[in-house]
């Protein structure tokens, strides 16, 4: 079901500047992304949320995908229809993906699975419905949208562009962040992420990650303690503060768009340095 | 800080990029410079004046100033003089690409004199030293931040028999970045490495023409097996290179720093 939607809500590229995409005097073109057919999941807030913004911004059609409606303020602001579904429901999953081809004029050629939650629990603590519910949301559904849009891409013998969200967790751990649950389902994103790149690459699909630190999103607990917080920015984070969602959206809009044509099968981290250190 | 939509983007990068006679520094140049910079080439060749000339007659009117000085970066003095005029020329910098590198002997260990192996790790190592020293410098004096990106290898990232001094130097790149990264992120300057797979360069291809006269194979044999091995079957461009590198000094690379970053078409871990 499209909520606020309808085809004329995504159509035409956003208000904003002419120019080339790339160097920082000019800002992204309203154009780069113009003609893109894009899909995101988790799309009603945090990262994907950004990214669906900037997206639009640059000129794409956008429909996103959340478990819950948006607030109706928010459908009207970022213009772009929100299909409700559940990321581990493969026929959830097929059916919006569908409805998004419908309201995009063809497959998704960019899909964002940013979908995904966060929850703290120490090992000895962990249920085994805690475990399934976290790889469900985080791996399973990565896989399961990204295996229907590529479907349809290869159906229609369309290239695109994937980015998965993964997690500095995946790369590092850390006995203060009591979430393995978590860790080893973003890992799982990324092994996951260079799979589809080699197994997808032959059909033109290529398939990134982003390994986000610590950003400004509802699903940060990091500075529920601010004093705490700021003294791990200022150990663990080089640039010494948090990162926003908007950054993070540039490196996914960056990783889909043609600037990154060479690219499939990395996984970037964007956390200000934190695992440099 | 990265915006929705860039507006916070200042005007008129001012880049420097070393080993940009030809190949995939030219390439870099020539996209930095048709998206709105000021750019100046530096390479040991004097040819580079004559590309700088080349890739400023393609500009429109209006863009920014183009200039090529023709020096050694990997010699301390020199790599200060050259870094001290391009910065005069262009105003001041904020962004550095440090390209210039050479491909080695292509001779085993055991066959490899030291002084060949040593070169190699001069060349691509110091010169990335010095001209970042040289760089962060002024960026820090002026305290108006900045970014630095470093040419690695694929070859830094997993290694190759007859490019022991090579994949040394390029690994040795990325832990250089990531050191200059800690040490610079406070004064605003963000350092990253992309990492090119096999490129369609000279370079490439004059190690293909090696590997084909050793194999009694030929050169197009040769091409076609390194293309069929990389998932996007393809040998990668400068445009491919330029792309990343000019994502990677702007505003919407402003919380990544001191990573690696592979643009080789899927190749590494597949």
């Amino acid at each position: 079901m499209a909520v606020p939607g309808s085809a004329d809500h995504i159509t035409g590229g956003a208000a904003g500047r002419a120019g080339r995409p790339g160097v920082r005097d000019q800002g992204p073109a309203a154009s780069r992304m113009a003609g893109r057919r894009a899909l995101v999941s988790g799309g009603a807030s945090g990262i994907g949320l950004a990214t669906v913004r900037r997206l639009r911004a640059e000129g794409a059609q956008v429909v996103a995908i959340d478990r819950r409606p948006p607030a109706p303020e928010l459908a009207r602001e970022t213009a772009a229809p929100f299909l409700v579904a559940d990321v581990t429901r493969a026929h959830d999953v097929a059916d919006a993906v569908t409805q998004a081809s419908t309201l995009l004029g063809g497959p998704p050629d960019v899909l964002l699975n940013a979908a995904g939650i966060y929850r703290m629990r120490p090992l000895l603590e962990l249920t085994p419905a805690e475990w399934d519910e976290t790889l469900a949301i985080n791996l399973r559904g990565s896989f399961l949208v990204g295996q229907a849009v590529a479907a349809a891409l290869i159906d229609a013998s369309l290239p695109g562009a994937i980015v998965n969200i993964a997690s500095t967790a995946a790369l590092v751990a850390d006995a203060a962040e009591p979430t393995a649950h978590y860790n080893a389902s973003k890992a799982g994103v990324i092994a996951l992420t260079r799979q589809m790149a080699v197994e997808w690459a032959p059909h033109g699909i290529r398939v990134n990650a982003v390994c986000p630190g610590v950003i400004d999103t509802p699903m940060l607990r990091l500075m529920d303690d601010p004093v705490a917080g700021q003294a791990y920015l200022d150990s663990c984070v080089p640039l010494r503060r948090l990162g926003t969602a908007a950054e993070v959206a540039a490196v996914i809009v960056f990783l889909a768009s043609d600037d990154a044509a060479y690219l499939t099968a990395v996984a970037v981290p964007v956390d200000g340095g934190s695992t440099a250190i | 800080m990265g915006g929705d939509d860039g507006a916070d983007r200042e005007p008129g990068v001012k880049a420097v990029v070393t080993g940009a006679a030809r190949g995939l520094g030219e390439a870099i140049a020539a996209r930095l410079a048709a998206d709105g910079a000021s750019v100046a080439l530096i390479d040991i060749s004097p040819d580079v004046t004559a590309t700088a000339e080349r890739i400023a007659a393609g500009l429109p009117p209006g863009a920014g100033r183009v200039t090529g000085i023709a020096a050694d970066v990997a010699g301390e003095a020199a790599c200060q003089a050259a870094i001290s005029q391009a910065d005069a020329e262009l105003g001041a910098i904020d962004a550095l690409v440090n390209n210039a590198g050479i491909g080695g002997p292509d001779t085993l260990v055991v066959d490899t004199t030291f002084g060949d192996f040593w070169h190699v790790l001069q060349v691509n190592l110091g010169s990335a030293f010095l001209a970042s020293r040289a760089v962060a410098r002024l960026m820090i004096a002026r305290a108006t931040g900045g970014a630095i990106v470093n040419l690695g290898s694929i070859f830094g990232q997993q290694a190759v028999p007859g490019g022991a001094g090579y994949c040394a130097s390029k690994a040795a790149v990325a832990l250089l970045t990531q050191a200059m990264a800690l040490e610079l992120a406070p004064h605003g300057i963000r350092v990253n490495t992309i990492a090119p797979g096999n490129m369609a360069t000279q370079m490439h291809w004059d190690e293909l023409r090696s590997r084909a006269r050793a194999s009694g194979t030929t050169f197009e044999e040769q091409v076609d097996r390194v293309a069929r091995s990389v998932p996007l079957r393809r040998h990668g461009t400068g445009s491919d290179i330029a792309g990343a590198i000019t994502w990677l000094i702007s505003a919407d690379a402003s919380y990544v720093t001191g990573q690696t970053i592979g643009v080789n078409g899927g190749a590494w871990l597949s």
